[in-house]
């Protein structure tokens, strides 16, 4: 079944009325290594990342949601370490191979239910940020098997009642 | 005539296709340099080293559209311990996709640094293809370009540089497929096996 996720770089106190369909998953109280880029999880063992920590329980639940939600620092305008560092330990969800994706090579997913994705992104320094920030989206959609997504960006002070907003939205729909 | 130092932003540095990239730049380049990988422990070290240097090359592979969390967190670092002279940053990326241009946002990401803590920033040459080039006859492509970027910097005449096999797409496709299939059969892994559509399970 599909189910709708939330990744956060912070905890958060949010009332989650359906806690069967959405999941809240605060990154930070996590243990995730980086990346080393062995390809191990496309040559040795295929959708599975060598690195056996808590990464491992995290990009399942990516694969399977319909419905996602990134809060996340910028920082020089991507993702600050904490959801970068996430995204990098993903890419077991991804095959070696490769296609053609609206003209351009990109790799094939495997199991990846397509997406609608919100990101809320907090701590821009100014407009430039923020575009360089929404080139990287536009990026994303296309290796992470976004459908459609929405950038809010949101000044730290707002957060919680932006992101508050926004679950309610999943909630009433 | 200036002083270059390398610096290797890839998560597995020492055996990574950046160190290669980056051993052709020495081998091209004909002022001083000295190279080192980006490690966890090495950052305040590789801060402190800077302002002995005219130039600062960073060398690194596009990750998950961006710059690798490796750099991202020496830039970090380095924001809080900035050099007294600063360097002229210049790029070496490369992503295993056909099209180079694929590696701009992580371009873009250096020069937001460069603005937002006052470093000029010098030549970018962007490798399209770049997990594989070297091991094919248009390996000499990755090299000139190379070697131009050296020029670049050791004459602060800067530039942006780009390359990548001339194939088409589906070329591209058939020749990588190729290239992944191998690269499973060295690990005792069929192809049948690496397109598994199962994620941990």
């Amino acid at each position: 079944m599909a189910m709708k996720l939330i990744l956060s770089d912070r905890p958060f106190h949010i009332p989650i009325k359906n806690v069967d369909s959405i999941k809240f998953i605060d990154l930070s109280s996590l243990e995730i290594a980086n990346c080393v880029g062995c390809f191990g999880c496309w040559t040795k063992t295929p959708g599975k990342c060598v690195i056996r920590d808590d990464a491992v329980k995290i990009y399942p639940d990516i694969a399977k949601s319909d419905t996602l939600l990134y809060i996340s620092r910028l920082k020089y305008g991507g993702y600050d370490t904490v959801m970068k560092t996430m995204l990098e330990r993903a890419i077991p969800v991804q095959q070696a191979f490769l296609r053609i994706l609206n003209g351009e090579i990109h790799h094939v997913q495997r199991e990846v239910v397509p997406k609608k994705a919100t990101i809320i992104a907090y701590g821009a320094m100014d407009r430039e940020e923020r575009d360089v920030f929404e080139h990287l989206v536009e990026r994303n959609a296309y290796n992470m098997n976004f459908e459609s997504y929405q950038v809010i960006f949101s000044e730290e002070s707002q957060l919680e009642e932006t992101v508050k907003n926004e679950v309610k939205k999943w909630e009433k729909s | 005539m200036g002083k270059i130092i390398i610096l290797n932003g890839s998560p597995r540095a020492p055996k990574s296709n950046s160190r290669r990239y980056a051993e052709i730049f020495v081998q091209h380049c004909s002022c001083e340099n000295e190279y080192f990988n980006i490690l966890k422990t090495n950052h305040h070290e590789l801060c402190s080293r800077l302002s002995g240097f005219t130039d600062l090359l960073f060398v690194f592979p596009l990750y998950a559209d961006g710059i690798p969390v490796t750099l991202l967190n020496f830039l970090k670092t380095l924001e809080q311990n900035p050099p007294r002279n600063k360097p002229v940053v210049s790029i070496l990326i490369n992503c295993g996709f056909l099209e180079y241009r694929q590696n701009d946002t992580a371009v873009k990401m250096i020069e937001l640094f460069c603005k937002q803590n006052g470093y000029r920033l010098g030549s970018v040459l962007k490798i399209g293809s770049g997990e594989s080039i070297l091991d094919t006859p248009f390996r000499l492509l990755a090299v000139r370009q190379i070697k131009k970027l050296s020029a670049s910097i050791t004459k602060a005449k800067y530039r942006v540089l780009q390359t990548t096999m001339p194939l088409t797409p589906n070329m591209f496709v058939k020749a990588s497929t190729s290239y992944w299939i191998n690269y499973g059969k060295k690990n005792g892994i069929t192809k049948e096996q690496m397109e598994s559509m199962e994620i941990e399970s």
